[in-house]
Formats: structure tokens, sequence, C-alpha cells
């Protein structure tokens, strides 16, 4: 026989508060949801400029995860491994990006690639532009994601155990090759999670966008412009698919990794 | 007798009674207005503060039409709104949201540049339009759907080609206009003039001399600041975006001309009658507009004997009926 | 052969010091020392894994000090096994065969040899998270000698171990060792290890070496009072010696034979501490009357604590001569220690 157990006060705080935030998440998202009609949804989405915008959010959200991944993942390699001084000054300065406001992000880089800056100038004269472009854009993602892609994946690393790659080492594979054949596989779990953390920030971000470039207008943009052009009717359906589009997107790039890697666990037939 | 019963009861009553017109106005006073008016509005609110000690005003800036449907549309608390284009007022929240509009300053558009921008020691009030469209040159106005800085640039190049007698010069120019180059707000674009990224942009008049830009000052006719000129600046026709997505409406040149209004559910009138009364005193806030580029109407008009009734009483005094 | 000469290592809080050893090609050497001592980073300098300060790592005549771990052809077998688990068992025996160029078919004769001896066959398909301790610690083996390495370094190999997983890894050690003739240097911190395994041996503590020699002598013949607590000598006592005679405190002890000069220590092992309940009158040669200070149990045997005068003597004795005996705390007894069980340090 079970007896029944007293209700525990601080089991019922925890539930209470748990709803509270589960709600306080979901109404406002459920709110816009449901807001528009389909036959609104249907023009927003037969609207060329929405499907532009969203495409060159994903694309260039994308981009900015590559490029984190690309020279982050040394770089987090490199602080997850290596002790050397002023790390842990480094280690804040990836950080900063996480902390300052938006706005400023947009202006700072602005400031550094005018004509009236000494690299700016530079990169006018062989043909970088910043102001309107997808280099800025890219350039802005890039510069508020990478942080979340760096500390996901040092993380990662710090997890492999260091002996794994000594003897790897002892076996007779160099330092580039110990990296690629057992460091990268078992940290790929991972940078898929710092790659999505990456991509999910790149794709939300509207403040510092807006100040490099308003034209190309990246979904968030055309978002906000549709509500201070058109007002709220005419921002929700676009923000829906957004939303929409996003949700497929990463649940597609969980289910495409997560196939590969139950296939490395199952083992491959010995030759 | 009968007037002493009155004063006690007028004491005992008073602090209830907000809309009594001796009470000190007090509290928040909340103003929203377009982008251009920041400087002197901030100057206004300075030395309108000190006036009036238990007001706090707080400013909120923007683009004219955003700003207008943040009041109409998402239902934002505000106490007074004031418009780079009266027209907004009128086209957005009269009637809802207000029941009046005072046109109270006039400003006109010009084009800045800095020392850096390319050909900058060349330019003047007869070759502009040719360096705007010379290669490499980048130029911008903001974006002509949400601010109207921005169709009224437009209008200035359509009246140009017309003043100027070349008939291509509008298209001319715009071909070497990248879609970039349209920004949000016209005040945006000074910073992209300072930092380098734009050589030219188009700005009101009050912007150029509160950020200390260079500027060419372009003739009345095509200024679109002296409505005696109105008649000529109604053959420039710009569409911009309607209510919704693919639909246009077709604004005509016309002088800039600032409005103001007070919102029907203001939640401070008091303090918002007293700024207003503060405004269109010829040696309060009309006068710091003049200072600042933006050459007020003194008095300031209403189109019609009946919106002036409609006026609060207090407010009547300072505005003559002028269409 | 591994010739290690004037090696230093300093790390912060840590140092190795003056570290020279030489062990002989094949030989099966042992690395003794507690927790923190310094073996396991000893083992990686050796394979290159942590930087020199200075003096010269010798292989084979080869100086290999500055040369980087992926050169050097010495394999290493950590005590957790450290098996890539995103591998099979063949792939990770296979690992560095291909760093190595050697004949095909000779190189897979010898992968086919090492998974018969150390019983793989059957499990070269599997992955590494379905195997057991000693499976796993045996793949670690074969990966490590696929290569063929001069040296295998083993860093507590039978550590992590189940007690019937490490007989049985004991067992494959020892013979994988004879059929090989590779140079093993095992590092441990059990006695019974080197005893079992080992050849020589050299004794490490506090990033020192205190005693290298046959890890019989070793036993037999402890250099210092660490090394006789070190191999199971409970009882270490400083002592002045006169002739044949050892003085500790206020006890004097006869010995064989005189010691050599500038020793300093006597040590006895606990079980050569014999305990009676009456005195006997054999020959009374160092047989001393005491008080049962305490008895701890120590499982299958239990420690007896006698106070004899000023000394503390720990004695060993089984549970039924312990119960036979009926010693007590507080009990007077009488201790007996044979001349010839008297070490001198």
């Amino acid at each position: 026989m079970n007896p029944k157990k007293p209700l525990d006060p601080f089991f019922w705080l925890t539930v209470v508060c748990g709803s509270v935030v589960v709600a306080f998440i979901l109404l406002p998202l459920i709110q816009m949801m449901a807001q528009p009609s389909l036959q609104d949804l249907k023009e927003a989405i037969q609207d060329p400029a929405v499907r532009r915008s969203i495409w060159l959010s994903i694309y260039t959200s994308g981009l900015a995860a590559f490029i984190s991944f690309t020279i982050g993942t040394p770089f987090a390699y490199l602080l997850a491994r290596r002790d050397f001084p002023g790390k842990k000054f480094v280690e804040s300065i990836i950080d900063l990006p996480i902390m300052i406001p938006h706005p400023i992000v947009g202006i700072a880089i602005l400031g550094l690639a005018g004509k009236n800056h000494w690299l700016g100038h530079l990169m006018h004269q062989v043909g970088i532009y910043v102001m309107g472009t997808v280099t800025g854009i890219v350039t802005v993602l890039t510069f508020v994601a990478l942080p979340f892609y760096v500390n996901t994946v040092k993380a990662g690393f710090e997890a492999i155990p260091v002996r794994l790659e000594h003897v790897s080492r002892s076996l007779g594979a160099s330092p580039a090759k110990t990296f690629l054949r057992v460091t990268f596989p078992l940290a790929s779990r991972s940078m898929l999670v710092g790659i999505i953390m990456c991509c999910a920030r790149a794709i939300s971000e509207f403040g510092a966008v807006v100040i490099v470039a308003y034209h190309p207008m990246i979904a968030p943009v055309l978002i906000y412009e549709r509500f201070t052009a058109y007002g709220l009717k005419y921002s929700q359906p676009v923000a829906v698919w957004l939303i929409l589009v996003c949700l497929v997107l990463f649940l597609l790039l969980r289910i495409v990794t997560g196939q590969r890697g139950s296939k490395t666990a199952a083992g491959k037939k010995p030759s | 007798m009968l007037r002493g019963l009155l004063v006690v009861l007028f004491l005992a009553t008073g602090t209830f009674f907000p809309l009594s017109a001796s009470a000190e106005p007090e509290g928040k006073l909340i103003i929203f207005h377009a982008g251009s008016l920041t400087v002197p509005f901030a100057k206004m609110e300075e030395i309108f503060e000190t006036r009036y000690p238990k007001v706090d005003l707080l400013r909120e800036a923007g683009g004219s039409t955003k700003m207008a449907r943040m009041i109409s549309e998402l239902g934002k608390p505000a106490d007074i709104m004031a418009s780079a284009d009266f027209a907004v007022i009128d086209k957005t929240l009269i009637p809802q949201n207000a029941k009046w509009n005072i046109r109270f300053a006039t400003n006109q558009l010009v084009l800045c540049y800095t020392d850096t921008s390319r050909f900058a020691d060349e330019v003047n009030q007869d070759n502009w339009y040719e360096i705007l469209g010379r290669k490499g040159v980048i130029w911008g106005h903001s974006d002509p759907n949400l601010d109207p800085c921005g169709y009224r640039s437009l209008m200035v190049l359509q009246l140009a080609g017309k003043y100027y007698n070349r008939p291509g010069l509008y298209d001319q120019v715009m071909a070497n206009r990248p879609e970039k180059n349209v920004r949000p707000k016209s005040v945006e674009l000074v910073s992209l003039l300072e930092t380098g990224h734009m050589d030219y942009a188009w700005e009101y008049l009050s912007v150029a001399i509160q950020h200390g830009l260079k500027y060419v000052k372009l003739p009345n006719e095509i200024n679109l600041g002296n409505y005696n000129f109105d008649d000529f600046y109604k053959k420039a026709m710009v569409k911009v975006t309607g209510k919704k997505p693919g639909t246009w409406i077709t604004r005509t040149g016309k002088s800039c001309t600032y409005g103001i209004t007070m919102l029907e559910d203001a939640p401070n009138p008091e303090a918002a009658k007293a700024f207003l009364g503060f405004l269109m005193d010829p040696k309060g806030g009309l006068k710091i507009l003049k200072d600042m580029g933006q050459p007020p109407f003194i008095p300031c008009r209403v189109p019609t004997a009946q919106m002036k009734a409609q006026l609060p009483t207090v407010l009547q005094k300072w505005v003559e009926v002028k269409n | 052969m591994i010739r290690i000469e004037t090696l230093r290592i300093e790390l912060p809080g840590f140092a190795l010091k003056d570290i020279d050893i030489l062990v002989q090609d094949g030989e099966f050497f042992t690395l003794l020392g507690p927790t923190g001592a310094g073996k396991t980073l000893m083992l990686e300098a050796i394979a290159g894994l942590v930087p020199i300060t200075s003096g010269h790592i010798r292989v084979n005549g080869r100086d290999i000090t500055h040369i980087p771990p992926e050169q050097r052809g010495i394999g290493i077998v950590y005590q957790d096994y450290a098996l890539f688990p995103h591998l099979t068992v063949l792939e990770n025996i296979t690992f560095g065969l291909r760093y190595h160029k050697t004949d095909p078919q000779a190189s897979e004769q010898w992968l086919q040899w090492l998974m018969e001896r150390l019983g793989l066959r059957q499990l070269a398909s599997r992955s590494i998270s379905y195997l057991s301790g000693g499976e796993k610690q045996r793949v670690a083996i074969a990966r490590a000698l696929a290569v063929k390495p001069s040296v295998l370094l083993l860093d507590e190999p039978l550590c992590a171990l189940d007690p019937n997983f490490r007989e049985e890894i004991r067992h494959v050690l020892k013979k994988l060792h004879q059929e090989v003739g590779i140079t093993f240097l095992m590092v441990t911190h059990d006695f019974a290890e080197a005893l079992f395994l080992g050849e020589r041996a050299a004794m490490l503590n506090h990033g020192r070496i205190e005693q290298i020699g046959p890890v019989s002598h070793v036993f037999k013949r402890p250099a210092t009072p660490f090394v006789a607590e070190f191999v199971g000598m409970r009882n270490v006592f400083p002592a002045t010696f006169d002739d044949a005679k050892a003085v500790v405190d206020d006890l004097e002890l006869d010995l064989l034979e005189p010691p050599e000069r500038d020793k300093r220590y006597v040590a006895i092992r606990a079980e050569d501490v014999v305990i009676r309940k009456e005195k006997l009158c054999r020959n009374n040669v160092n047989v001393f009357k005491g008080k049962v200070l305490e008895v701890i149990d120590r499982g299958i045997s239990h420690e007896v604590l006698v106070r004899t005068g000023t000394v503390i003597f720990k004695a060993m004795l089984t549970k039924g001569t312990l119960l036979e005996m009926n010693l007590l705390e507080g009990k007077e007894v009488h201790i007996e220690i044979r001349p010839s069980s008297i070490h001198v340090l």
C-alpha cells in the first residue's frame, strides 16, 4: 500500500514558479502566432520582399555560424587546452559582445568601417563596404553570435580527457591529425549545439543590424519596417513565418546530425 | 458671502479636480515628437521644467508616422504628439485620438556633406545634382515610407528637374542611389556622413545646423521651405506605401510644416496645456525653434475657425486661422 | 633501453629532481611510489607529453628529449584506459597503424597475434562502451602494442580494475612481456604488483628517487625508512648501534651481526613481531614485556599495537590467533623479535 505523502509546500512553489515562467514565455508568442489569419499568412509569404528577407536572414545567420565555426573552433580549443598569461582577460573579452547593448555594436562597427577611419579607408579602397551590404550584416551577426559558439565548444573540448590526445600522439598522430581524428569527432556534438546557438542568436539580432544595414532587409528589420509603416497587422504574419521557418530549420539540423551520431555509435564491420 | 462659500468649496474639492484651471501642473508629461525636433524640444524641456518644477517631461523621438502609429495602434499613452508633417496627425490621429492640429513651424531641405565628402570643395547650388549623379559618390535619404524627410527629399529632386529645366535629372540622380543608401530616419544619415560611409545626405536645415554639418542651401522654389511656393511644390508627387503592403498613396509637395496636437485621452492634460502654451509663446518655444533653424509661424496656425473653437481656451489666444 | 639522465621537471608547487634511471632492453621495470610522488609525470615526460626543465632522455641510444611524442615510438597505457569512445575495438587497436610504415602482411599477422593473445577477436566490432574494465584494459594494451613501440609505458594499469580482472590483467601483462620482448615501464603504488611483475624497481618519493634495484632486493633491503614502510615494514625506528646491538629508546635489540657504518634505523615487519602470553624460557633474546595498546581490524588479519617501555610495536595476527590468545586492550604480553628479522637501514 502506498500511504499518501503530505504535500510539500516547497515542491508546489517550484511547480507554480515553473508554470509562471512557461506561461510568461509562451503567452506572448502564442498570442502573436494566433493573431494573423491564414489569409494574412498566405499574403505575407506571397510577398517577394518577405521571402527575400527571410532567406537573407537564414543565409546571413548561416554564414555567421560558419565563420564562427571556422575561426572559433581552433580558438575554443586553444582556450580549453592551454594556460597562458592573460587567459582570464581573453575569456572576458569573448563575453563582451554578449554584454554590449546591440545598437552600440552596430555603431562601433560602422565607425570603424567608415571612410574617415584608416581601416575603413583601406576597406573602401579594396572594395569592402559594410554599410548596407551583406558583408556588413554578416560582420555584425558574427560579432554578436561568436561568443555563443566559442563558449559552448570550449566547454565541449574541456569535457574531452586530454589523455585521449596523449594516447593518439604516442601512437604516432601529429597534433593536427590528433585533433581531426580524436578531438573533432568527440566534440562534434558540442560544435553542433554551438552552431545552433550561434544561428539562433544571429537570426534574432535586430538592433545592431538595423544600424549597419537597413537595406537589404533581414527579416527582423523587415518586421520592424512593416510595423512602423503599416502597423501590427502586417508585421505579425512575417514574424510568424520567420519563427516557423527557424523552428523547421533547427529541427532538421537536429534530426540530420542526430542520425549521423547514432551511426557512429552502431559501429562499422571489422575489415 | 457666496463668494466666500465658493472659495471654501473650491479649496475643499480643488485637489480632486485635476481640470480646475488654477491647479499647478504636476506629474509626468509624455511627448512624442519627430526626430528632427529632438534638439529644440530638449532645450524647451530644460526651460519648461524650471518653470514647472513639479512636471517631469518625458520625450520620445522617432519617425513621425511610427510615433503616430504607436499611439493609434499600440495605444501607447502620450499627452502630446508633434509631427514633422502636420498631415500625419490629420491622417493617423484625427478623429479617434485627437481633435485638432496646430501648425507651429517650418523647415526646409538642404543637401548635407562634410569636409571628407567626395567633391566637397566644388559642390554648390548649381552643380549639386550633377555631383549626385557622379560615379563613386554615395548619397542617401531617409525611407519615404517611414519618414516625411524621405519623400520630401525625392520631391526636391523632382522639383529640381523642373526648376533647372533638366527633365531627366530625377532618374539620373536616383540611378546612382542604391537601395542600401536609404535609412529609416534622416537623423541616422548624419552619423553615416560623419563616419564617412556617405558623401551627401538630404536633411532638414535644422538638423544640419544642430549637427554643425556643411550644407548646400537650395533656392526657395525647390527647398519646400516657403509656403509662398506651395503652388510650385504641388507639382512634385511621390508614391509611398499605403495602409497595407502593396497599396500606394501619393504625397504631393507642400512646404514643410510641423503640426502638434494634444491627444484626447492624454493622461496629463493640465501639464500638456501648459507645455503647449509655452511652446506657442513667441518669447518661449517659438524663439528656440527660430534659433535652431526651424522658422516658426508667429503666431501659430489652424486651418479653420471650427478647429480653433475646439482648442482648449488657454491656447486659443496663440493661434490665427489661416490655411 | 631507456636512459634518463639528471632529469628535472618543475611545475607550480611540484618538482621532479635529479632523476637518473637506466632501464635495460626488454626489462620489466617498475616505478614505485605513493600518490603524488610524481610517477605519472615521469611517465608522461618519457612519452614527451610534458615539457622537461632540464636533463636528457635516451631510448636505444637516441636522444629523444626534444622529439615530439608522435616520433618517439613509445606506447602508453593509462589506468583509465583512455580508449577512443567514438571508435570500435578494432578501430581503436588499429588507430596508430597508418603512421607506421611496415610490411602490411607482417603487421596484419602481428595484429592477429595480439588480438588472439589478448582475447579480443570476438570483440573486434564492439563499441567501447559495452566492454568490461578488463576488456577495456586489454584493448588499450593491444592498441599500444599494435604499432610495435620500443618501450611500453603502463600507468597503474591494474588500479581501476575489479580484483578478479586485476589478477587476469596481471597475468596477461607478465606473459605478454615475456613473449614480445619490448621494454615495459610500469608505474604503480602497489608493491605486490611490482613484486609479481617487475624485475627491477625505482622508489620515487616527493619527486626524488630513494632506491633503485631488483625488486626482491628493495623488498628485503629497503634503503630508507620511507622505502621500508612502503614495502610493508610497519615498525621503523631510529636507532643507535653498539657492536651487534641496536638501541631504540630504552630497548636493546640483539642483531645477527654488527651493522655497517652510518646506519640510522631499524625496521621490522609486523608479521615478524611475535606475541606470546607467557615468557618462554628458551633463550630470551629480544623478548620484551609489554601491554596491548590497541587492536585494529585490518580485514583478514588484525594489527596489534604493543607498548614496551616508550616503544610501540605493531604486530600482525590472524583472527583465529587473536581469539585463541584472547588479546584485549590493556593485557600484559611478551613480544619476541628474532635477530634475523631486524633490518638495519
